[in-house]
């Protein structure tokens, strides 16, 4: 299926909360498996776990010591799991029980090292691009750890990065890099060619302020985690910007139950002014699934923010002619 | 440059720093002392650290707060800031395990960094209102018509003057003065986990009666009480001893303070008058401290504080200057050694000097210390092999502790230790370090070297 003419934005509207402290705790990022599976990473000082929940918050267990710096996770289309660990230069491939499929990289900057990998993703044939951060690059591997390819040095111009983070592949192929100390999010196709690039730094819209993640849907919308300004942006194809995501959280069912069993906390959510707690806190991730559903990871709230899209793809018909200029003119 | 200059810098670095790299001691020695002065009290001159990078490598963990302190201490380019940030914790000390609230405690110290170099109006201004100190000394529950009086007790007594400078009717009106001056409740650790609290006055718990506080009689609120606390002599003669036994010479603890007089008074008046001649500028004070003669002076004349013995070791090894996994054991081997930060053990802060050590401090200090110079390949001890062999070889036994106690300091050490040291290195003959076939071998030797002069009674001195 191809990209829509246009779209009719209907509304992306807050969809709930999933996870609490101690269940996950300082979540890093989201991998989605089949029947609404989630794999929440989960990184507190040099430990990291992933959280294995449904949507509907059934506990599924957890996966211990997966990393010591777990940055993201990113499951295959057999719903194995990629984590990759900043602290160890490498990248751990698991079953969901938790058994270490494999494990490649190394430290360095050789061709296939790599020097804190941070983002990852798969493309339609399920190699692994890696934002190899303190080598300021993107590597391309088989999901085994075999060198294919790389792109990217130092800087801030066109294709140079500076501690790249988050990494994402769309359904075309096209690579979209957070360039994370650019405050910038580069597009490449899957040569490493430069496409364009969009952002800087600040807080206004479209600004950003140590970016953390993307990702692209289905419609070519783009969604940056802008962790630094505590928010989500989202831009369209072209990297218009259209929208924000401050954080509209309510109590997880998880959440919920630990409330009814525990009074004093009752009394003083009573007295606190309640507005901070729906807001995002550093979030650092943003993965979004074929039904419109956002997972915004909020990390220092130790929970997840679930967004749903409701977006209805245009005709050319349905759409109107594009216009250079704006116009007061209402048809 | 002179041995002498190196060693005039290396004290000034442990003192208003947590020590110094070799590399940062060249570069150091070669600005000069008041140079160096002038960067570490008028932070400005120098870069503030990255704070991206510590968010990017240490953010969102609340139990990495210590970890990311320990790791601005060692590699701030204001330590001065740091430093300050550490005192105003000896004197202000508010402990977690009453308020069990880690970011309110982190913030505190945020506000130490923030405003520790200031004045002391702007200081006890901000601690007064730092949620964690209202809640540690109750000021929470201090309401006209029912004072708590903790938190005013507290101030005069340990904060700012010390016993003997006010009456207990002071006390009672300081205390009404601060009436109202609270938090609002911040939402509780579960589910979502901590949330700031912030501070709000609360007009109707306020007490706007007439106060009489150190012969000054009105309508006092807690902003009147500090204006006439920072202009009493005492509470620049307070400071300044506080001053004085962190960064000078050790002093006895601070209750004796009423009746023990301080070991150098021509130091202190020349502290307070330098107090009073700014209102209370710290900037203005320590510049005149570590000018002076007194300070210059002082070299070795206090204990380490745990953090300042474990900061100075990691900068002698010169690991963690990025951030790497592992900061967490620091300040877990402070704690061993006597001081969890943000916990001190009461509100009198620790008791410091001789009293850091007794059996079991100071056998972790030495096993950490120890620990910690193990490894040849840390890019400290590598530095001093290097500059080792650069000095060419054989070493004699004298030679080659001599040239360690000036790269591991430079330290001075009494003669039975030097003699000790002597020895040891004797037994193994003289040292060969440009020998490749002997590297590994040789490496040994200065990292064993090395472990001894950390071990020693004298390295337990700044």
């Amino acid at each position: 299926m191809g990209r829509p003419y246009g779209l009719l934005r209907a509304g992306f509207p807050f969809f709930k909360t999933v996870g609490m402290r101690r269940h996950t705790n300082f979540p890093v990022d989201v991998a989605l498996g089949k029947e609404n599976r989630l794999y929440i990473l989960c990184r507190s000082g040099d430990a990291s776990m992933i959280r294995k929940y449904t949507l509907d918050e059934d506990n599924l267990g957890d996966i211990g010591g997966v990393a010591t710096w777990g940055v993201a996770i990113i499951a295959d289309s057999e719903e194995n799991l990629y984590v990759s660990d900043e602290a160890k230069h490498c990248i751990k491939a698991i079953d969901t029980d938790g058994e270490t499929l494999n494990t490649w990289g190394e430290y360095g900057d050789g061709d296939g090292q790599l020097n804190a990998p941070a983002g990852i993703a798969f493309d339609s044939e399920e190699n692994i691009y890696v934002a190899d951060s303190m080598n300021h690059r993107v590597q391309k591997f088989t999901k085994d750890g075999e060198f294919i390819s790389t792109w990217g040095s130092y800087g801030d111009g066109d294709g140079e990065f500076n501690m790249p983070w988050g990494i994402t592949v769309d359904e075309l192929g096209d690579v979209y890099v957070v360039d994370w100390r650019n405050d910038r999010v580069q597009k490449f196709n899957s040569e490493g060619e430069f496409i364009f690039a969009f952002g800087r730094s600040g807080c206004e819209e479209g600004e950003f302020n140590r970016p953390t993640d993307v990702a692209v849907d289905e419609h070519g919308d783009i969604y940056v985690a802008d962790c630094g300004n505590n928010r989500v942006q989202l831009f369209n194809s072209e990297s218009r910007y259209v929208e924000k995501f401050l954080g509209d959280a309510t109590l997880s069912e998880t959440a919920i139950d630990y409330m009814m069993t525990n009074a004093s906390p009752n009394r003083l959510r009573d007295m606190a002014n309640l507005e901070p707690q729906k807001l995002l806190r550093r979030p650092t991730s943003v993965t979004i699934n074929g039904d419109g559903l956002l997972f915004i990871a909020d990390n220092c709230s130790y929970r997840v923010q679930v967004y749903k899209k409701r977006a209805i793809p245009l005709t050319e018909q349905e759409f109107g002619p594009p216009r250079r200029s704006p116009t007061l003119h209402q048809e | 440059m002179s041995k002498s200059d190196v060693a005039l810098i290396a004290h000034l670095m442990r003192r208003a720093g947590f020590g110094a790299t070799l590399t940062e001691l060249d570069e150091y020695v070669k600005k000069g002392y008041e140079n160096v002065v002038e960067d570490l009290v008028d932070i400005e001159r120098c870069p503030p650290i990255d704070e991206d990078l510590l968010d990017r490598y240490f953010g969102g963990s609340e139990g990495g707060y210590r970890a990311t302190w320990m790791y601005r201490m060692i590699n701030s380019p204001r330590p001065l800031e740091e430093k300050m940030a550490l005192f105003w914790h000896h004197v202000f000390a508010t402990g977690i395990g009453k308020n069990q609230h880690i970011l309110a405690s982190a913030l505190q110290i945020d506000m130490f960094r923030r405003v520790g170099l200031s004045n002391m109006r702007e200081i006890l201004l901000e601690l007064s209102k730092d949620p964690a100190m209202i809640f540690w000394l109750d000021n929470n529950e201090n309401r006209k018509g029912e004072p708590n009086e903790n938190y005013g007790r507290e101030l005069l007594e340990l904060f700012s003057m010390g016993v003997g400078n006010y009456s207990e009717d002071d006390i009672k009106d300081c205390s009404r003065a601060f009436t109202g001056w609270t938090f609002a409740q911040p939402p509780p650790l579960y589910p979502q986990g901590y949330y700031p609290a912030h501070f709000v006055f609360i007009e109707e718990e306020h007490d706007d009666g007439e106060k009489t506080f150190l012969g000054q009689t009105g309508n006092l609120n807690g902003d009147d009480i500090i204006d006439i606390i920072v202009q009493q002599p005492a509470c620049a003669g307070f400071i300044s001893r506080h001053l004085y036994n962190f960064f000078v010479a050790d002093e006895p603890q601070v209750p004796s303070w009423n009746v023990t007089p301080p070991q150098d008074p021509d130091a202190i008046e020349t502290l307070s008058n330098a107090f009073l001649e700014s209102d209370g500028n710290m900037r203005h004070v320590l510049k005149t401290l570590l000018n002076s003669d007194f300070f210059k002076a002082a070299r070795f004349k206090k204990v380490k504080s745990p953090t300042e013995l474990v900061t100075g070791i990691v900068k002698l090894v010169g690991t963690y200057q990025k951030p790497e996994p592992g900061m967490a054991k620091y300040p877990g081997a402070t704690a061993l050694m006597g001081q969890e930060l943000l916990n001190p053990p009461t509100v009198e802060g620790w008791h410091t000097g001789k009293e850091w050590i007794d059996g079991g401090t100071l056998t972790e200090r030495i096993n950490f210390s120890v620990g910690e110079l193990s490894d040849p390949s840390k890019p400290g001890i590598e530095q001093i092999i290097s500059r080792l062999k650069a000095d060419g070889s054989p070493l004699s036994p004298n030679e080659f502790v001599d040239k360690c106690l000036e790269l591991a300091g430079p330290l001075e050490v009494g003669e039975t230790t030097r003699e000790s040291l002597v020895q040891f290195a004797a037994s193994q003959g003289d040292l060969n370090i440009e020998s490749d076939d002997a590297a590994e071998e040789n490496n040994a030797r200065v990292v064993r070297m090395l472990q001894l002069i950390v071990a020693s009674r004298e390295y337990q001195f700044a």
